[in-house]
């Protein structure tokens, strides 16, 4: 492959794994725990601001007239450590405030209103992450050991994001099949049924909404290190639109919907024709990959809105045990009678 | 004192441009129960509206009209063509928050797709000041205050007097009692697709007018603020919106001189949390209890 087209696939996908990272923890809040949570942006923005200023150095070695607490320059685990929990901390905050007893499209609304809100402050706030131009020359991490050669340098932060990908994908994965994981689903489909079954519902979905906020905040660290730069520009409302359309495309409350989800909006339409030939003027296509997405958003909400993979029904026997297996069993069982073993 | 006069005033304008939008997002939202997030792109809409189909005029009686028009328009085709249907399918309420955003990005962007990377702006205006104590004022903003008082006078005469205000009363009070009753409720919902949408594009493009120049995210901040309006006056109730819009008004002008003018709009938001924070069993108690989902 060129040195170009290897940039191309090795860029869109590292962008892609961070997707399935920020889209599989907005699914463990939306689809599995059924929180509203129209401000995800934010941890992701916190995760991506904190490992931004923990990287750098301090504003006063650059000279650039920029301004912005922190500046430790930390190296490579300890950004990416401090996003995750900036994005905990964050969710918890947020969470305290939006995750009332709303109408669905009331908790929705004002979770969008939360995320104005950080963004508009941070904008004006000029001294904590230098307003609205933003953070920048974020350093890469781990460079010493990757090599400055760009393609190498590439392949191996996809290297990194792979790995980090696939423990998210493991811890997940246990979560939604642990029993917590199942007394999330039944908070979703009944909290009163859950909490007259002694459950403690809000402390559940308070838990949900703190670990996909550690998920997002983890996000945007790896986002941030990669792409070197954020500002207020980089976390608008429509992005956390742009999540949840992938979640709806591809299924909810599912991981494998999820990735196909990714695979389809982020990946296929906004990355995918970013390194299109420009049509018209500059952010044309911009807009009208927006317009894409809100048109595939409708088709799905009138189509298919449980999703390309619907979540799978759960069956579970009195005693616990999956009700699948034992039919297996059973079918094995009657195999053998009919082979006449 | 003139820092109290200048925030007095400027709230007063403020809140004017504000209840106009924020009395129909109320209407709208009393009658259908449709929480419409959409209607910040009806506001744009009916800004580019006047801007197009007025030459970039920047009369203010020809901004009232074409708001009018393009954003009722816009609002029935949005309100009867597609949130309904996607109601009548039994689309959650979550879902109907999906449906409108969706419905607002794609008309937010379709039309930043039209503009181009420059922002539209009005020749400037034969607008002269009026100096009211120590407070300069132009005679726009002055107009602005004029039309949202008599656009509000004639809500208050619909809604009390006439029969199409009883009804529409009727029928935000208690869909179904009202249409056993008689009142053709889905008429009855066309006509508040289409007040709510033309008092949106008049907000709209009066906001534009005011502000000089305009891009298609212009309406989208404004529209939080206007919800926020609503929302404060509790939401159905247009009295309590032109209260709303009031003090959220006076409450951003006061944020703007006295802390930073970035903050005008990051008070009115913070009020609406305040709102659904320290009251969510006032619009708890009303809108989640089992009224039905019309539009």
């Amino acid at each position: 492959m060129s040195t170009a087209v290897q940039f191309y696939v090795s860029s869109i996908a590292i962008l892609t794994c961070i997707n399935f990272i920020a889209v599989w923890g907005l699914d463990l809040q939306y689809g599995v725990a059924g929180i509203y949570n129209f401000a995800y942006i934010v941890p992701q923005a916190a995760g991506a601001y904190t490992a931004g200023v923990l990287a750098l150095q301090p504003a006063s070695f650059y000279q650039a007239g920029e301004t912005y607490i922190g500046g430790l320059n930390l190296g490579f685990p300890l950004p990416i450590i401090g996003a995750a929990l900036a994005g905990g901390v964050v969710s918890l905050l947020m969470g305290m405030i939006g995750m009332r007893r709303l109408r669905g499209d009331y908790q929705a609304m004002s979770m969008l209103v939360i995320a104005l809100i950080a963004n508009a402050f941070v904008t004006a706030q000029t001294g904590f992450f230098n307003g609205p131009t933003g953070i920048s020359l974020i350093p890469k991490p781990l460079q010493a050991q990757f090599g400055y050669s760009l393609v190498s340098y590439q392949w191996d932060y996809l290297g990194l994001v792979v790995v980090v990908a696939f423990l998210v994908f493991l811890l997940i994965r246990n979560v939604t099949r642990s029993p917590f994981g199942r007394m999330l689903r039944a908070t979703r489909d009944s909290e009163s049924a859950a909490e007259a079954l002694g459950r403690n519902t809000s402390r559940a979905r308070m838990v949900a909404m703190v670990l996909g906020g550690m998920l997002a905040g983890l996000s945007g660290g790896l986002l941030v290190q990669y792409i070197g730069a954020w500002a207020p520009g980089s976390w608008l409302y429509p992005e956390t639109f742009l999540f949840f359309t992938a979640i709806i495309v591809g299924g909810t409350g599912n991981m494998l919907g999820n990735v196909i989800g990714v695979l389809l909006i982020p990946t296929g339409i906004i990355e995918g024709t970013r390194y299109l030939p420009q049509i018209g003027y500059p952010g044309l296509t911009d807009a009208l990959d927006w317009v894409i997405i809100g048109l595939v958003m409708l088709a799905f909400m009138w189509f298919r809105p449980r999703g390309l993979v619907p979540e799978r029904r759960r069956k579970r026997a009195l005693r616990g045990g999956a009700v699948r297996d034992q039919d297996a069993q059973l079918r094995t069982q009657l195999q053998g009678h009919e082979a006449g073993v | 004192m003139t820092t109290l006069l200048t925030v007095v005033l400027f709230g007063i304008y403020a809140g004017a441009l504000l209840s106009i939008g924020s009395v129909g997002f109320s209407m709208q939202f009393g009658i259908t129960n449709v929480l419409n997030l959409a209607y910040g792109a009806v506001l744009t809409a009916g800004m580019f509206s006047d801007y197009w189909i007025g030459g970039g005029s920047s009369s203010v009686w020809l901004a009232i009209v074409l708001g009018a028009v393009g954003g009722a328009v816009i609002s029935l085709i949005l309100g009867r063509g597609i949130v309904a249907s996607y109601v009548k399918r039994g689309t959650t309420l979550f879902g109907m928050a999906m449906v409108t955003i969706a419905l607002g990005l794609v008309m937010q962007f379709g039309l930043q797709a039209i503009q181009g990377p420059a922002d539209y702006s009005y020749a400037v205006s034969h607008t002269t000041v009026v100096h009211i104590g120590s407070v300069a004022m132009s005679t726009l903003q002055l107009i602005v205050i004029g039309c949202a008082v008599v656009l509000m006078l004639a809500i208050h005469a619909l809604l009390r007097y006439t029969t199409l205000g009883l009804a529409m009363r009727s029928t935000a009070a208690d869909a179904s009692l009202a249409r056993a009753c008689g009142v053709p409720t889905t008429r009855i919902r066309n006509v508040a697709w289409i007040i709510s949408g033309a008092l949106c594009g008049i907000s709209g493009a009066l906001l534009g007018l005011s502000t000089g120049s305009f891009n298609s995210t212009t309406g989208g901040g404004f529209f939080i603020t206007l919800v926020a309006a609503a929302i404060i006056g509790g939401v159905g109730k247009p009295y309590g919106a032109m209260l709303g819009a009031l003090i959220v008004g006076i409450a951003s002008e006061a944020a703007a001189a006295l802390i930073d003018p970035s903050y005008k709009d990051i008070v009115a938001w913070v009020i609406l949390i305040l709102v659904l924070l320290l009251r969510p069993q006032g619009i708890f108690a009303e809108f989640a209890s089992e009224r039905e989902l019309v539009a």
